[in-house]
């Protein structure tokens, strides 16, 4: 295809019939004429093919907003007032199609300051936007309407250049695969290698050859980076869908993909690249001047599918409250309309699993396989993953309290799980909430009923210390599986988190405590005794309780729950490797291949992690709120595998690249230790879950942790 | 090859022994020099490497650590399948610990490597006050069982590195060609490609 020439990819509508600047065709494949050469007929398709779209657009729930930067500016020329904005990357839920977006402060929805993260910037709704910011001066807002970069998906992005010069702003330059630059965005306080970390995070982005500062974006060109953009599903989607069948509601997309596939080299198409860079500011005025000058004339009933579109809140987190709910449009949210539907009813995807064995590289980017997905699957799961960023924050002592009735049960057990879940619980509300999740506490307890409940365990704690307690030294000379026992739990309990000021120091009463309830506990579970690795389970209950029995028990809920961890057999252990293993091999079937290669398909390398639910893998206080997100069991019981899961393919690369075998692979796992980010870990973990669907659940273990 | 100071030679090395007799903290001496008080129990394993040289010799340690629990004895022969050299450990004031080791040193009889060659860690040196076993007791045994023995401290560094140089010193110069079920793994050309020297 030649002739691709477009400024931005319609995903969101600023585009009316009026100033469509592409002309669907009806052969599959979209073709894109420069706006000034849209004519009238052409454009009278495109009514059809909008509605069309709107009506798929029904599929999705929400856009997520993956990375956000404030203050960075740009500068319409030498003379000309600097115009600040924020530079944004969003992801649609449904299909994780990753849009970039710079949008100045002014055509914020409300006047709301940039910084109030609660307020959206209105992407679509050109007119109203523009209406509100009516009191500025209109050069200005001309300028501010011409510069605003609205979202372009990535997957159009074909470099992007950084400038750090010594003395001067560091900026970046955008360059779209139809040669067009978005104009220089200046970074006022640092934060371009930052962004391209997260860019990187969801895209594949590689340093040209020929020039450090310019970085390529889904360089198919590359042999590499080819045999991954092959498994791009939105590109076999696309492609897919629009020789099919798609016709009109396809029309609106253009793809780059097909002219990629002819490009020579990388190094022909840096050079290409920077040939383009001449045409930025004058391309980039005229094209963004010709689709946007028209919108103070946007009537939102021009707009073809005025009340049918699905409402997109850019979800930041609302103070403490989860973003879970959000297709409803409240007032005050301003929406972000996405007429582009990549979800072909078809959904093509590669599901060769062997292909993607061969080809080394295929879901190479560095969150994994999420290229991977079948938007089938994720379209089927209703709801949106909220993402780090729109992480809730923990469950707050006020919102714990609201959880209960007035005789003090518990309402909403679901309600709470999914909080602990996904925003993790207040240190102040922990001791009361992990008794419910542990199942020390049922959730439909009264107040007088837990006090029950406390007295009669205290009771029964005393008799089985009691018991322990009074075999005397001469008695203990003839027990020797006692006097074992006592000497393991000595020689562990000392060596627990002993760094944590709560157990530091010589004589500490909380070792002593976390040696007497696990010598209760080898009395509660004689069967079991002590294994090495509970001390590590029971100490953060221990910091957390602050007291003996409750601390006991919550330990006995953990451990009903993990004790096949620990059986001689190893049957627990073995299981739980063998449905990672399998859960691997769903979801990653190239390093499922790779790990088969190398003989390490028992995934002993990732024992440490399943025995102690990554205990030593994470500091201290983001055990505590992993392990309340595990134990709230709001997606599964074995939610600890997806996170397996995903911190391996995290680390696919290293692990592939690096020719790991099993040794180095253990070493590698054992190190990154303290290295892991958690919440990336749960977002993608959920994203794995998610996609995996029914198929994960098969392979889970039937019981156990 | 073998005098060739720049392709060391790779030989695996497995430690075992009761949990709590330092098993860790040797290895941590002797690769990093570090030695924690409350070094925490190792859960599976660990694995770190250490090069070290004995006269014309490299030797690069591949070490293995186990846990050291009897629980988690079914995982044992993975680690110590295929070692050139294994360390059994037991604390000097633990009679326990010492008939452990009586039991890994059987074990590696029974199925290990015939060639290996094996040392007896008499750990915990520097608590001598607490001693439940002369070392002349556990030297004997060693003798009887063609062990060498040494008793080491990881807290005051005392014959760590002795240790590992006495084994380094005791592997087979030019050891053929190791049969597939181990021995010990000389260098190659590929070995060397591929794997970086690595040190923790």
């Amino acid at each position: 295809m030649t002739g691709l020439v477009m400024t931005s990819r319609p995903v969101v509508s600023h585009e009316t019939p009026e100033i469509g600047h592409q002309k669907p065709v009806s052969d599959g494949f979209s073709h894109t004429t420069r706006c000034t050469e849209a004519k009238a007929s052409e454009l009278s398709n495109l009514q059809p093919s909008l509605a069309a779209l709107c009506n798929e657009e029904k599929t999705y729930q929400s856009a997520v907003v993956v990375y956000a930067k404030e203050n960075i500016f740009v500068q319409p020329g030498i003379k000309c007032k600097r115009i600040s904005g924020r530079l944004s990357l969003l992801k649609k839920a449904v299909d994780d199609v990753m849009f970039l977006a710079w949008l100045p402060y002014a055509l914020n929805n409300t006047s709301d300051s940039a910084t109030d993260d609660n307020k959206f910037v209105v992407i679509s709704d050109g007119g109203p936007a523009l209406s509100e910011a009516s009191s500025t001066a209109e050069s200005e807002k001309r300028d501010r309407t011409l510069y605003a970069v609205h979202p372009v998906p990535i997957s159009d992005m074909r470099a992007v250049r950084r400038h750090t010069p010594t003395i001067g702003w560091h900026h970046i330059i955008i360059v779209l695969h139809t040669g067009l630059s978005l104009p220089p965005l200046y970074f006022t306080n640092g934060g371009v290698k930052d962004f391209l970390t997260v860019l990187k995070q969801h895209t594949c982005l590689v340093r040209s050859p020929d020039d450090p500062n310019l970085y390529l974006v889904n360089d198919i060109a590359d042999p590499l980076q080819r045999s991954m953009t092959a498994l791009d599903l939105l590109e076999v989607q696309n492609r897919a869908g629009w020789s099919e069948s798609a016709g009109g509601s396809a029309s609106l997309f253009v793809r780059g993909g097909k002219d990629d596939l002819d490009t020579p080299s990388p190094r022909d198409y840096s050079l290409g690249v920077l040939e383009h860079f001449s045409r930025v500011t004058k391309l980039a005025r005229d094209t963004t001047a010709h689709i946007f000058g028209k919108d103070q004339g946007l009537d939102a009933s021009t707009w073809p599918c005025e009340g049918e579109e699905t409402l997109i809140k850019l979800n930041y987190p609302p103070q403490g409250m989860l973003a879970v709910n959000c297709a409803d449009g409240e007032d005050e949210a301003p929406v972000l309309r996405v007429v582009q539907s990549d979800d072909d009813e078809a959904a093509p995807c590669d599901s060769d699993s062997q292909s993607r064995c061969d080809d080394g590289e295929s879901a190479s980017t560095s969150v994994g396989s999420f290229e991977l997905l079948e938007s089938e699957r994720i379209v089927s799961s209703s709801k949106r993953i909220p993402s780090r960023a729109q992480r809730p924050f923990p469950l707050s002592v006020e919102e714990w309290c609201a959880f209960f009735e007035p005789d003090g049960r518990l309402a909403d057990e679901r309600g709470f799980r999914e909080r602990a879940f996904y925003g993790g619980i207040d240190q102040n509300v922990r001791k009361e909430a992990w008794k419910y999740l542990l199942g020390y506490m049922p959730f439909n307890s009264t107040v007088a009923e837990r006090e029950q409940i406390r007295e009669a365990k205290k009771t029964e704690y005393d008799a089985l210390k009691a018991q322990w307690q009074s075999i005397s030294a001469s008695q203990e000379k003839r027990f020797t599986k006692f006097r074992e026992r006592r000497m393991r739990i000595d020689k562990d309990v000392v060596r627990t988190d002993r760094l944590l000021p709560f157990y530091a120091e010589e004589d500490n009463s909380n070792v002593e405590l976390l040696r007497s309830i696990l010598m209760t506990y080898t009395f509660y579970n004689f069967d079991l005794g002590y294994c090495q690795g509970m001390s590590d389970l029971l100490s953060p209950i221990l910091y957390v309780m602050e007291d003996e029995v409750d601390a006991f028990w919550c330990f006995v809920g953990l451990m009903d729950v993990m004790e096949s961890n620990f059986h001689r057999d190893q049957n627990g252990m073995h299981s739980q490797l063998q449905s990672l293993k399998k859960l691997v091999q769903l979801l990653d079937p190239q390093l499922h291949c790779y790990l088969e290669k190398m003989d390490c398909l028992n995934y002993f390398f990732c024992y440490r992690w399943v025995l102690i639910t990554f205990k030593r893998e994470f500091e201290y206080s983001l055990v505590l709120r992993l392990w309340e997100a595990l134990w709230s069991k709001h997606l599964c019981e074995h939610f600890h595998l997806f996170v397996c899961a995903a911190v391996l393919q995290k680390h696919r690369r290293a692990i592939i690249h690096g020719e790991m075998e099993f040794d180095t692979l253990l070493r590698f796992i054992n190190d990154l230790s303290g290295k892991i980010d958690l919440e990336v870990a749960l977002y993608d973990a959920e994203m794995l879950f998610q996609y995996a669907g029914e198929a994960g659940q098969e392979v889970l273990p039937t019981s156990g942790p | 090859m073998a005098g060739n100071p720049s392709a060391p030679m790779q030989a695996k090395l497995v430690l075992l022994g009761d949990m709590g007799t330092g098993k860790s903290s040797l290895v941590l001496r002797f690769v990093k020099g570090q030695f924690f008080e409350y070094q925490e129990s190792t859960i599976g394993a660990a694995f770190l490497t250490q090069t070290v040289s004995v006269n014309d010799t490299t030797v690069k340690f591949e070490i293995w650590d186990t846990a050291g629990q009897e629980r988690y004895h079914s995982l044992a022969p993975m680690y110590y399948r295929g070692a050139a050299a294994a360390i059994v450990v037991y604390d000097i004031t633990s009679t326990d610990s010492f008939n452990r080791a009586k039991s890994w040193v059987r074990e590696l009889q029974r199925q290990g490597n015939p060639a290996l060659v094996m040392a007896l860690a008499g750990n915990k040196s520097d608590k001598s006050d607490e001693r439940k076993i002369p070392a002349e007791e556990a030297s004997a045994y060693a003798d009887e069982n063609g062990l060498f023995f040494m008793e080491t401290s990881a807290k005051t560094a005392a014959n760590v590195n002795e240790l590992f140089y006495e084994i380094a010193r005791k592997l087979p110069k030019a050891a053929p060609t190791p049969a597939p079920a181990g021995g010990i793994v000389l260098n190659n050309q590929q070995n060397a490609q591929k794997k970086k020297s690595t040190c923790c």
